[in-house]
């Protein structure tokens, strides 16, 4: 008999003065004991409903409107409260998506392990703290974490709590939603690590839910692909990487490459033409010869210049380093940024990548003129930018601009996708009337927004994810930038928007000669729009030069530990 | 042990700046108390040495310079020596204000508490019901009864309850013939007295904390520590009590203080419209009476009781959220 029987699951949203949506529809399969299983889809999908529904959690407005879910040959769709309360030791436990914030933040870790086995009595009272000791060991964490409060933690440790905490219960299957999700790369590539090897130590059965179909492939043996709320393939993990029989898997996995490959290919990306088509990427890249290592061709189509511009580098950062003071009493000054230089030609585009705390978002600050700089110099063109005051960095801001990581965050909700774009070309170039709105549509239609009319008069809780960054870019160019900064813009959209996106900026710099520092933790990202890479741990920069030369020949061994921390679906079936 | 330490701190920083305030302003303005009796009295007619120089010695004329002035009203304010009444008079303002303070600190002081207590559990229990009769009844008599203005409350409440029923005294905090003291018939006169003002404050003021701990605990309860400890198995009152409303009763702990500030200087209008003998009766009189003595000593004390309830929601701040005392 399966551990976990789901049979025809269907789960309805019924929101009040809303129509009723199917999250789930007719999901039906099964879980053998000891199997690790991945269940994949992007926003929406209803992967995360389905990871609910199956451990009893989906709350109004989301309800199980049809099916049976047999768990160990009992239905649990229809138990009582009580009864299933009781269920949730020796039964699934769930660790959830954000673990940051699945601790009580008022609770030290020690009464929350205290509140569990006070809730089931499973423990005798004199084996308990042994017990938690004995499972804070488990998921790698030194003892005296028991004796922390959440807000002490890392997110990284957070999230080990969680998994102990849920472990703590002796479930028999173990729902992990995005467990790695809200992570550090470095930090997500060690919890997966720690959740692998519980599984197989404490062999218990696991469902991975996850919009990473690598992170999902490297560790499971079996994947099930989700779309639209309908299980839409369901195989080994082998199978799916191989020969995916469905459309939207095909898809999903044609989004993944490595970018230590030669010829890096996402489809829909071209990176160095000047117009967007689904061909010649890779070899159009870069051009190495094997044996020597050594990249010998310049990798990207020439940017336009600028009419009307001085033909000097767009930002020169010398000898720059930013501390910000003690956070609190008793601990030291952060060196955010240490001694960084580099210089970003006009058209040029370059990558800050590192870990969160790696300093390149600071670096955008002082570039920006948010922060200034404790030491060092920072040149836009031929002003100084560090020493920048009132109208100065008025000026700088019409020619360094933001996109920023959120698109969801980063428009007013009350304003139309016109108004948006109106504030700055009113403010930064003098346009009035239908002069304005002229520029507003040719925006629009830059980003690829089309029908413009149409696009304009939409609000943002209208738009996808994507179009939203959309209209953040055309935000961002309104004033006609020199450099445009984009943190880890892509980060937020699902695979298959990415791609998108990323040609959007690419072809800005190709086109306008615009120059674009590109920061973000995903190297794959970067290969595909960057052609300059700067590496940064701890505010020093511990690699730089060309991208395609850097990530594929890393010298430093913390670009090697980043490499190596990316997801690869090629490595499934590897570990077990 | 750093942390109420550098609260106290603090507190005792910001009531140092009170009373200095307090002592500066008044010099700040021109002329001397007695100056401005006798301008009032040159306007029926010139008036002459002797009445001047009486003025001066029952009044008072500052001597020495500002510094020695300032060490000695220190000095009287630590001993509560904050002079003679006008309007009271012979009566020292410190005896006013001591005699008044009980008053309002019992019966206003406790029914803020109580009100709070009560509208915080009514919150929890509306929220961890929500869309039932609980949740519903409370939340709706809540905005209802928050809305009364507080005098026509009180003006139903003393036509009904206390005119048209008699059930209870309208007016003052102990019966005509009675004299304070701790006899069992004086409190159970004074408890019967408290009762019209106090129900009137907490039918006004309940609903809001009710409203607010809902808000709060709704949003808690969408909160992932929540949704980990359902998946955990944990008791439902586990739950509910130190997982949700702990959390939840955290930013309203910060209006509570405030409430708690407003004791002594907000009882205003409850003690005007039922004559209560508490310190807003006596602010009033100060005021219209324009006796400056007693109004210097009653700002300084509104000040002091909202610094000190600031500190004492700051300890239990400190107790309740370790996120606050690094």
């Amino acid at each position: 008999m399966s551990l976990l029987e789901v049979n025809n699951l269907s789960v309805i949203y019924e929101p009040r003065g809303a129509e009723p949506t199917y999250a789930v529809r007719n999901a039906s399969f099964s879980l053998e004991r000891g199997e690790f299983v991945g269940l994949v889809g992007e926003s929406g999908s209803g992967k995360s409903t389905l990871g609910f529904a199956v451990t009893r959690l989906a709350k109004a407005p989301a309800r199980i409107s049809e099916g049976t879910i047999l768990f160990d040959g009992r239905d649990i769709a229809s138990m009582d409260e009580e009864e299933l309360r009781k269920q949730r030791q020796g039964g699934f436990a769930m660790v959830l998506q954000s673990g940051m914030n699945a601790l009580n933040p008022v609770r030290s870790i020690r009464k929350h392990f205290g509140d569990i086995f006070a809730a089931h009595d499973h423990v005798p009272t004199s084996k308990r703290l042994a017990r938690a000791y004995d499972l804070v060991e488990k998921v790698e964490l030194p003892r005296d974490v028991l004796d922390r409060f959440p807000g002490e933690l890392s997110g990284g440790m957070r999230q080990r709590v969680s998994i102990a905490l849920a472990l703590s219960l002796e479930p028999q299957l173990m729902v992990f939603d995005e467990p790695t999700t809200a992570l550090d790369v470095l930090v997500q590539h060690a919890v997966m690590g720690t959740i692998r090897e519980l599984q197989k130590s404490e062999n218990f059965t696991a469902l991975l839910i996850s919009h990473d179909l690598g992170v999902v492939l490297e560790s499971t043996s079996r994947v099930m692909v989700m779309s639209e709320g309908v299980i839409v393939e369901d195989g080994t993990s082998q199978q799916i990487l191989h020969a995916p029989q469905h459309e939207y898997t095909q898809m999903l996995l044609g989004h993944y490459a490595d970018p230590r490959a030669e010829v890096v290919e996402v489809p829909g990306l071209v990176v160095r033409g000047l117009t967007i088509s689904s061909t010649g990427l890779g070899s159009a890249l870069d051009a190495v010869s094997p044996k020597t290592g050594e990249v010998t061709a310049a990798p990207s189509a020439p940017a336009r210049r600028r009419p009307g511009r001085p033909e000097v580098a767009a930002i020169v950062v010398d000898d720059v380093t930013k501390v910000y003071p003690r956070p609190r009493r008793g601990s030291d000054p952060v060196t955010a940024v240490d001694h960084v230089s580099f210089t970003l030609d006009q058209g040029q585009s370059m990558a800050l990548v590192g870990a969160s705390g790696s300093g390149k978002s600071t670096i955008a600050k002082l570039i920006t003129g948010v922060e200034r700089p404790t030491s060092g110099t920072i040149l836009f063109g031929e002003t100084r930018v560090d020493t920048l005051r009132g109208k100065g960095l008025r000026g700088l801001r019409q020619e360094v601009q933001m996109v920023f990581q959120d698109p969801y965050s980063a428009l007013n909700p009350l304003h139309t996708v016109e108004y948006a774009l109106m504030r700055p070309v009113l403010n930064h170039t003098g346009l009035r009337g239908a002069a304005a709105r002229t520029r507003v549509l040719e925006l629009l239609d830059t980003v690829g927004l089309t029908p413009v009319e149409q696009f304009a008069a939409k609000l943002p809780h209208q738009l996808s994810g994507g179009q939203r960054q959309r209209v953040v870019i055309a935000r961002a160019l309104a004033c006609d930038p020199q450099v445009i900064i984009a943190d880890e813009p892509v980060s937020m959209l699902d695979v298959s928007l990415r791609a998108g996106v990323l040609a959007l900026l690419d072809g800005l710099r190709v086109t306008f000669g615009v120059s674009m520092l590109y920061i973000t933790h995903d190297l794959l990202s970067a290969r595909l729009v960057t052609d300059q890479i700067m590496v940064l741990n701890q505010g020093r920069v511990v690699e730089s030069g060309q991208t395609a030369q850097v990530l594929r020949f890393p010298q430093d061994p913390y670009t090697m530990e980043l490499l190596e921390a990316i997801p690869q679906p090629h490595r499934a079936g590897a570990g077990r | 042990m750093w942390y109420p330490l550098r609260k106290l701190g603090l507190l005792l920083l910001t009531a140092w700046a009170a009373i200095t305030l307090n002592f500066l302003l008044p010099r700040l303005m021109p002329g001397t108390p007695a100056d401005a009796a006798i301008a009032k009295l040159a306007q029926n007619g010139p008036v002459d040495p002797a009445t001047r120089a009486a003025i001066e010695a029952q009044l008072g004329v500052p001597t020495g310079d500002v510094w020695s002035q300032y060490v000695q009203y220190l000095g009287n304010v630590s001993r509560l020596d904050f002079g003679v009444s006008y309007t009271f008079f012979p009566q020292s303002v410190s005896s006013l204000v001591l005699n008044a303070l009980p008053w309002t600190l019992v019966m206003v002081g406790l029914v803020t508490i109580v009100a709070f207590v009560l509208g915080t559990l009514l919150g929890v229990l509306a929220a961890w019901k929500r869309g039932t009769w609980l949740d519903t009844l409370p939340t709706l008599g809540g905005t209802f009864t928050s809305a009364f203005p507080y005098f026509w409350t009180a003006l139903l409440l003393v036509f009904f309850l206390g005119y048209t029923l008699k059930w209870f005294p309208t007016s003052g905090a102990y019966g005509l013939e009675a004299t304070p003291n701790l006899s069992l018939a004086f409190i159970g006169d004074a408890l019967g007295h408290a009762w019209l003002p106090a129900v009137t404050i907490l039918v006004t003021s309940v609903g809001g904390w009710i409203l607010g701990m809902r808000n709060n605990m709704i949003n808690t309860l969408g909160d992932d520590y929540v949704t980990f400890a359902e998946a955990n198995g944990l008791r439902t009152h586990t739950v509910a009590i130190k997982y949700a409303a702990r959390n939840a009763i955290l930013p309203n702990l910060t209006g509570f203080g405030l409430a708690l500030g407003g004791v002594v200087g907000g009882s205003l209008l409850v003690e005007q419209v039922f004559n209560y003998p508490g310190v807003g009766y006596l602010l009033f009189n100060a005021v219209t009476n324009q006796d400056f003595p007693l109004m210097q000593a009653l700002f300084l004390m509104i000040t002091i009781s909202i610094l000190l309830a600031n500190f004492l929601v700051d300890i239990l701040y400190g107790l309740l959220d370790p996120r606050t005392r690094r």
